[in-house]
């Protein structure tokens, strides 16, 4: 029996036909690519920030007000409640953790900014950033008016070395240390203080009233059921969740409370609607261009639906040759977003969001396709060769 | 004789002006002879437009709402304390320097205005949510929005205060005659006006008198800051009718104490613009996206230049073949890029102006279409076309009319 040895590759030899036109196509499908990727990217910020900051704790589960809508909103409450959750069976350790915003003055501008300030206790553990378990480090912390200053800081801030001598909310103060964590949406910089300290700089807040309860538990029990016995035993003044409930609760308010959510979602939508149209326009193009073909091809026997796999063909060539350059492009555009925001819009690629892209551009592209083909479909060799 | 006037060929026997007695427009033609291809690029067009000026808008809209509170201050100078860089930080100025400034020749008037963040319930699902609460005395036109000056006697009653009605759904209720809690204690709300939210009110606005203002926060706990009236977040001057301002705000700035700054409203306005524009990586994120956007821009309409190009390929050939200079046929082509901008923006315009407005409904941010704006976005359309055009008339010029006859 004769056996096709070769298949005509149809759809690529239509689309490599005319090469600048290939190449233009091209480019739409990866500037639609780039700008969902830049969108994503943006909207990825909030849940990386979010995850940096509880992600650098040494906690399995959180004690927070329910009022707090996010970390820099945090209402206080009883530090009894640390205590209470300290006598649950399974519960290792329990750590206060205080936070709230203070003026820092630039000491070259003299300008203030608002600046995001962590208090701790210098004996617990709550930071697992190496910075802050040198001894000697934390020595120096246990001095009255001295901070460890956040390297991912906003640069208008002033100069962060070792040494610097300025305000926080008129008050003198000194930088003892460096550590990198990053503010996240809400906050520009951040500072780490014992504390005693953060008692001297937050006057009148005492430090009986605390933002979040840290809890360590027993390697062998389940956090998740450790919620659930905490939220049993303590009072309904506290929340309870675990790291990763706490930074999905975090991620979910900036992208349902804020602005945010809604514009960069937007943009992905327009987006994905440019690059249909771009698509589109290709392949009509090139159906129109090959009215005559398509028609022969009909006459010849071939089915319609041979017809609609050549242009679908066509449709997920565009979308992998878009893709590609696409995500590269993001990647550098990844990086020149992270230099040009000194660190503070931390956008970066996930596997997730490289494979939901791609999905979505296949998408995209399949739309087009199914579109336009609708043209070469209907094709009737009659009216061509009359 | 130096300029000898040749006898034999008297002036008027020109030959005749071969003007075409009407004009072909071709481009015209070319453009509407398919009309579902003229749909798809029109759309193609719209779209680049739409594009470019959502990212725009919303870049501006973010810069906008910073300041529509300051330019809605009834008053030509404004006084805040030294160190408030921005409406973010929460520093008050002492309030007699708002006397001390009426005893200024020119002043005519001052209003002290107090800002807080307090804890707002939502009636309906009793979550609690932070709005900025602007004070001032009723019986002065501070903020003079409709809403607020309808209900100055209702606003003179304790526990009374008016809600802004463009805060975020996450509120609840923004119309009048409902009770809820403000800092845990009880709030009735007498009527609602429209202001809008920014970053420093994230969530929304509530207007109440300064007496009531004492209610909330002048018993604040012992861990927190109280208020009293004696220290002003914000102080307004108003000036007698045809004094200037610059001269009042160097009069102060030189005579009173050094612990404030004054501004004239306008600048005050733009310095607080200026710090988001600064200190916030809004202008780069939708700087970025925007260029992009116009990239794309340029890669549509390349793609419906060029299949009318390739489409009428003999025809261009054949205009070729019949004499006619390369420049004729790039003409044709800006001509067509051209049409296309102008036709193409009107529909991106329309769309986008619609998308503004669902926008700014449901985030409260004040998005807006301004000539300027719009001048720009149209301008970079025509940019954007002819940069089209000029890469897919380079086919057309290349066109050898023995190709396509032979």
């Amino acid at each position: 029996m004769w056996k096709r040895r070769r298949k005509t590759p149809l759809a690529w030899l239509n689309l490599v036909h005319e090469k600048t036109r290939l190449l233009v196509a091209i480019a739409g499908v990866t500037f639609a690519v780039l700008i969902i990727f830049m969108n994503l990217g943006f909207l990825g910020a909030l849940s990386i920030t979010a995850s940096q900051i509880y992600g650098q704790m040494n906690a399995d589960i959180f004690l927070f007000s329910p009022k707090t809508l996010e970390i820099t909103t945090a209402e206080p409450f009883p530090i009894e409640r640390i205590y209470q959750a300290a006598g649950i069976k399974g519960v290792t350790r329990v750590m206060p953790l205080y936070v709230g915003y203070a003026q820092w003055r630039n000491p070259e501008t003299r300008i203030n900014r608002a600046i995001f300030c962590y208090g701790f206790n210098l004996n617990d553990p709550v930071f697992k950033m190496p910075a802050l378990s040198d001894p000697t480090l934390l020595n120096r912390l246990h001095q009255p008016n001295t901070v460890v200053f956040d390297r991912q800081s906003r640069p208008e801030f002033g100069p962060q070395d070792l040494g610097t001598r300025t305000e926080m909310e008129r008050r003198e103060v000194e930088i003892v240390g460096q550590y990198s964590l990053g503010g996240g949406f809400a906050a520009d910089g951040t500072a780490i203080m014992g504390d005693q300290n953060y008692r001297r700089y937050f006057d009148p807040r005492p430090l009986a009233t605390i933002d979040f309860g840290l809890i360590q538990i027993d390697q062998r029990a389940d956090p998740l059921e450790m919620v659930e016995v905490l939220e049993k035993t303590l009072p309904n003044d506290v929340s309870v969740m675990t790291q990763a409930q706490l930074t999905e609760r975090e991620r979910s308010y900036w992208i349902t409370n804020t602005s945010i959510g809604f514009i960069f979602s937007l943009g992905v939508i327009v987006a994905v609607i440019v690059g249909i149209v771009i698509v589109y326009q290709v392949l009509y193009t090139d159906i129109s261009n090959h009215m005559g073909e398509y028609s022969t091809l009909k006459a010849m026997g071939y089915r319609g639906q041979f017809l609609f796999s050549i242009v679908l063909q066509e449709a997920l060539i565009l979308a992998i040759l878009g893709y590609i350059p696409g995500f590269a492009i993001a990647l550098g555009l990844y990086e020149l977003t992270l230099q040009a925001t000194a660190g503070t819009l931390p956008v970066g690629m996930t596997l997730t969001r490289a494979l939901f892209v791609l999905i979505l551009t296949v998408l995209m592209c399949a739309i087009s396709g199914l579109v336009s083909v609708q043209k070469a479909v209907k094709a009737d060799p009659a009216e061509v060769f009359s | 004789m130096p300029f000898p006037t040749p006898s034999h060929r008297p002036l008027l026997s020109l030959p005749p002006l071969r003007l075409p007695p009407r004009y072909t427009p071709l481009a015209w033609f070319t453009l509407t002879h398919d009309r579902r291809r003229l749909v798809t690029s029109l759309g193609g067009v719209a779209f680049a437009v739409l594009l470019m000026l959502i990212f725009l808008g919303f870049k501006n809209a973010l810069y906008d709402s910073q300041i529509q509170m300051l330019q809605r201050l009834n008053g030509d100078i404004v006084m805040v304390n030294r160190i408030k860089d921005n409406m973010f930080v929460p520093e008050q100025l002492a309030r007699r320097r708002l006397y001390q400034a009426q005893a200024f020749e020119g002043v005519e008037t001052a209003y002290s205005m107090y800002i807080a963040t307090g804890n707002w319930k939502n009636p309906e699902t009793k979550r609690v949510i932070p709005l900025r609460i602007i004070a001032f005395n009723p019986d002065e036109p501070v903020l003079p929005l409709p809403g607020i000056l309808a209900h100055t006697d209702a606003l003179k009653m304790p526990w009374t205060a008016v809600i802004d009605a463009r805060s975020r759904a996450e509120v609840g209720p923004t119309h009048a005659g409902f009770t809820t809690e403000l800092m845990e204690q009880q709030i009735e709300v007498v009527g609602s006006f429209s202001l809008g939210t920014d970053f420093a009110s994230g969530n929304g606005n509530v207007v109440m008198s300064d007496q009531n203002f004492l209610r909330y926060f002048a018993r604040l706990g012992p861990e927190k800051d109280s208020r009293t009236l004696n220290t002003v977040d914000i102080g307004i001057l108003k000036l007698t009718p045809d004094t200037d301002v610059n001269e009042v705000v160097e009069t102060l700035r030189d005579r009173l104490p050094s612990d404030i700054l004054v501004f004239s409203k306008d600048d005050f306005a733009l310095r607080e613009r200026r710090y988001w524009q600064e200190n916030t990586n809004i202008g780069f994120v939708f700087g970025l996206l925007t260029s992009m956007s116009f990239v794309v821009g340029v890669i549509l309409v390349y793609q419906i230049l060029y299949t009318d190009v390739a489409d009428h390929w003999a025809e261009y050939a054949t205009l070729k073949a019949m004499g006619y200079p390369n420049s004729h046929l790039l003409i044709i082509v800006i001509q067509e890029a051209l049409l296309l901008a102008l036709t193409g923006f009107i529909p991106g315009l329309l769309v986008s102006m619609f998308l503004y407005d669902m926008a700014a409904n449901s985030t409260g941010l004040l998005l807006q279409m301004t000539t300027e704006r719009g001048l720009n976005t149209f301008i970079a359309t025509v940019i954007m076309c002819l940069v089209s055009g000029a890469i897919a008339v380079r086919k057309v010029m290349t066109a050898d009319p023995a190709d396509v006859f032979g």
